[in-house]
């Protein structure tokens, strides 16, 4: 089979061939991110890239080891705060409030977005209990009986709470990793957040894990606007709405998933998906 | 860089264009079979199962690609089309086989054949020819072609059929309604394959309810 | 494939078969460094040997609680010694843990600059120093000053060697702890403090006290500090700006008289000294394996889940 040969730029001369007109997506957008660029050292990791996330979406970053995904998700709730050499320049706004804007209490507005990470990490001297409420308890609620409904909300939605109900003072890390990981979930929920940062939260996972944290996913989908970074294209496919491809620290094309998947605009992308290279 | 699907693609690619000659070659001796009158019933009922085998290999092949390596993007629409453009093909062969018969069943119907029916002809031939090439070289300007190819020969259907209740010909009349039928559904087939092959190209489908209206609107 | 069936008899044909000469040596090899063990352990071993043995029998309630008395009598016992070491250890501790940890935590959660560098540079070679002039240090900064001898310069004297040492366990321990913690405590929007005190400390508990108690137990042994500070007495402990007994002192006066009695109560409180630092580092081994969240348990733990 010969390569493709000239793809139509215009549409007119194929008449049976064109795209219906969407209904117009007034959802606004919870999270926007514009112009972020990071450098670690005078290197580039992620070049003026500007996102716009829909709110009660879920987008998937994708792209080859060290595109800077991982990098670009970070800068969203400011973990590079923690990083010595690393410099953030741009503006990421939660509703039209810019979170690298020197007027504001990052720690405040970092409550906001919370983050679970690719290996499960729940602190390992607390209980399941305890490692959910952290965030809250450490901050200075006190209430016990505040503490327990955020408790139980937070499993149940972690899709945890059946299995672990009973058993809430063992410690965390007696757990298996896939429960670990959504203790993490439940953690990262209680805290009241609106956006969700998950970065590769099923790499470290078996496959029955790994389903169980997709449709944790795509339930959440209804509340909050999840963001995750993944190596796994097809779960790109099963869970997000929108994708975005980074290469090399540019974004090179964000769309909703369907038409990124099966029709992509860009050259690279179709050669990344297609498994050419990464 | 091979990647795991390669092989299967090529495999794929193979037998799809071993499948377009024999829907050529078919098709042709259909066609001798009511211009020239030579029985070629058997030959082409013998292509016609081949190509339908052919037809069921693809289609063994695309759900095992779906199954092992989840393809997406130029692939995916590669594969999703081959369904359709086989199942065409494996059409074009029986309606092949269909046209034989009728030579096989009335005789030999040369002196039949008027100006309309040899312009459909024509431009099934044509038709057939395009809709092969089309999709060997994932050339979708031919499609258009092959889309005013299929217009004509249903305005000729429709033209025909009411003056053939008149004629006093019975055995001619009858001979030419069922090719210019067979005529009209190869047409209907290569203009799906022309969709089928713009989707790969352009990744855009023909909407479904023009897909249907076309399919069963009246020409005024 | 011929070709990787040919190359495989040709590398095989290459290895030594000599198996016989190498299980010599492997043997050989063993041998050596067992005897290299026996080597370093006779010696300590026979230190045990000789302290208990003469040691033992001078061991009795009286011993262990009254005053001494008249050198060279027999009768008294190192009761004050007991108490005063006692004493100085904890006052030591009260000094030297909370700056020595503190000193851990700096270097370790804020240590990424030249200060850091610096002062870790400077914990290293002040660990070094011979305790000795940490005596004398004390003896002029506090004795000379005051015009007496004084507990608290043996504490401080003493404290002088222990922080070094818990600045150094306590920023290797924490320093054990993976850095995905302290980005989770981040991301909850925990502030910086309570990170370190509340999570990273927590984690890193049971290598903070293992090195509070070796550091423990070496000053427990520290004699020359002391007798520039505190200087030894006859006298329960009785204020802080008086001389104090402890048992290395007494040890050392003991060992010094040339009474039999006196020698064999010398031997009696080298053996109480030995089995209180027996008994600390005893009391970390306890707590470092056996403790159920202890930092090792944990490790395993979380070997175990990965794999499941």
């Amino acid at each position: 089979m010969t390569a493709l040969t000239t793809k139509p730029t215009s549409l007119e001369a194929f008449p049976f061939a064109y795209e219906p007109s969407t209904t117009v997506d007034t959802s606004k957008y919870k999270m926007v991110a514009e112009n972020v660029t990071v450098s670690y050292g005078g290197v580039d990791a992620v070049k003026n890239v500007t996102m716009k996330f829909k709110e009660k979406s879920v987008t998937a970053l994708i792209g080859p080891s060290g595109c800077g995904k991982t990098t670009f998700l970070r800068c969203l709730n400011r973990m590079h705060d923690m990083t010595k050499n690393a410099k953030v320049t741009g503006k990421v706004m939660i509703d039209d409030v810019d979170l690298y804007s020197k007027e504001i209490d990052p720690i405040y507005h970092r409550r906001k977005v919370g983050m679970v990470f690719q290996k499960p990490n729940p602190f390992p001297t607390m209980s399941i209990y305890d490692n959910v409420t952290a965030g809250l308890r450490l901050n200075g609620v006190r209430d016990k009986k505040i503490l327990d409904e955020i408790v139980e909300d937070s499993l149940k939605m972690a899709y945890l709470w059946d299995e672990v109900k009973n058993d809430l003072k063992k410690p965390a890390i007696e757990l298996s990793g896939g429960q670990q990981q959504r203790l993490c979930i439940a953690r990262a929920l209680a805290i009241q957040p609106e956006v969700l940062l998950m970065d590769e939260p099923a790499s470290a996972l078996d496959p029955i894990a790994t389903q169980k944290i997709e449709e944790t996913i795509i339930e959440l989908k209804n509340d909050y606007t999840i963001i995750i970074v993944t190596h796994n294209m097809q779960q790109a496919i099963r869970v997000s709405d929108y994708t975005g491809f980074m290469y090399l620290g540019n974004l090179i094309e964000f769309r909703e998933t369907k038409k990124l998947f099966t029709d992509p605009k860009d050259e690279l992308t179709a050669k990344y998906v297609q498994g050419h290279f990464g | 860089m091979t990647r795991l699907i390669d092989p299967s693609l090529h495999k794929l690619s193979f037998i799809m264009s071993e499948m377009g000659d024999m829907v050529i070659e078919s098709i042709s001796l259909a066609i001798d079979s009511y211009l020239i009158g030579t029985n070629t019933k058997d030959k082409v009922l013998k292509l016609s199962d081949a190509i339908r085998v052919k037809y069921f290999e693809v289609e063994d092949l695309t759900f095992d690609m779906l199954l092992k390596y989840q393809p997406v993007a130029d692939d995916f629409r590669l594969i999703r089309s081959s369904t359709e453009i086989s199942y065409a093909f494996s059409r074009f062969g029986r309606y092949a086989y269909d046209i034989t018969l009728v030579r096989d069943l009335f005789g030999d119907v040369s002196e039949c054949t008027n100006a309309s029916l040899v312009e459909s002809t024509k431009k099934v031939k044509h038709m057939i020819k395009a809709a092969v090439l089309s999709f060997a070289e994932l050339d979708v300007r031919i499609a258009v072609e092959i889309h005013e190819d299929e217009k004509y020969i249903d305005r000729i259907y429709r033209e025909r059929l009411p003056k053939l209740i008149e004629s006093t010909n019975t055995r001619c009349a009858l001979a030419e309604a069922l090719l210019l039928r067979y005529l009209e559904r190869i047409g209907d087939h290569a203009v799906f394959m022309s969709d089928a092959i713009s989707y790969i190209v352009t990744g855009k489908h023909r909407p479904s309810e023009e897909r249907i209206a076309s399919h069963t609107k009246t020409e005024n | 494939m011929n070709s990787v069936q040919d190359r495989r008899q040709e590398y095989r044909s290459l290895f030594k078969q000599n198996v016989a000469k190498r299980l010599l040596v492997d043997k050989a090899v063993r041998i050596i460094v067992f005897s290299c063990v026996i080597i370093a352990i006779i010696p300590l071993g026979s230190i045990l040997v000789e302290v208990f043995k003469n040691g033992l029998t001078a061991i009795s309630i009286e011993f262990l609680t009254e005053t001494p008395g008249s050198a060279g009598s027999g009768e008294g016992g190192i009761g004050p010694a007991i108490q005063g070491t006692l004493i100085i250890i904890g006052l030591s501790s009260l000094i030297g843990v909370p700056i020595g940890v503190m000193s851990g935590i700096f270097l370790s959660e804020y240590g990424d600059n030249a200060l850091a560098r610096f002062v870790r540079f400077f914990n290293d070679v002040f660990m070094e120093f011979p305790s000795i002039i940490l005596g004398i240090f004390a003896f002029l900064i506090i004795v000379l000053v005051i015009g007496h001898f004084s507990v608290w310069a043996g504490a401080f004297a003493l404290s002088l060697i222990m922080f070094p040492i818990v600045t150094r366990t306590t920023e290797e321990s924490l320093k054990m702890v993976p850095m995905t913690y302290r980005e989770a405590g981040t991301a909850l929007g925990l502030k910086k403090w309570v990170i370190t005190f509340r999570i990273v400390i927590s984690t890193a508990k049971s290598g903070v006290i293992t090195g509070i108690l070796l550091s423990v137990s070496r000053i427990g042994g520290e004699t020359a500090p002391l007798i520039m500070t505190i200087l030894g007495s006859s006298q329960f402990f009785s204020s802080m700006d008086t001389p104090m007994d402890a048992l290395p002192l007494r040890i050392w006066r003991l060992s010094l008289l040339p009474y039999d009695s006196a020698q064999l109560q010398g031997w009696g409180a080298a053996l109480v000294l030995i089995m209180i630092i027996l008994g600390i580092n005893l009391g970390i081994k306890y707590q470092f394996m056996n403790k159920k969240n202890g930092l090792f348990r944990q490790l395993i733990r979380q070997r175990r889940n990965a794999t499941k």
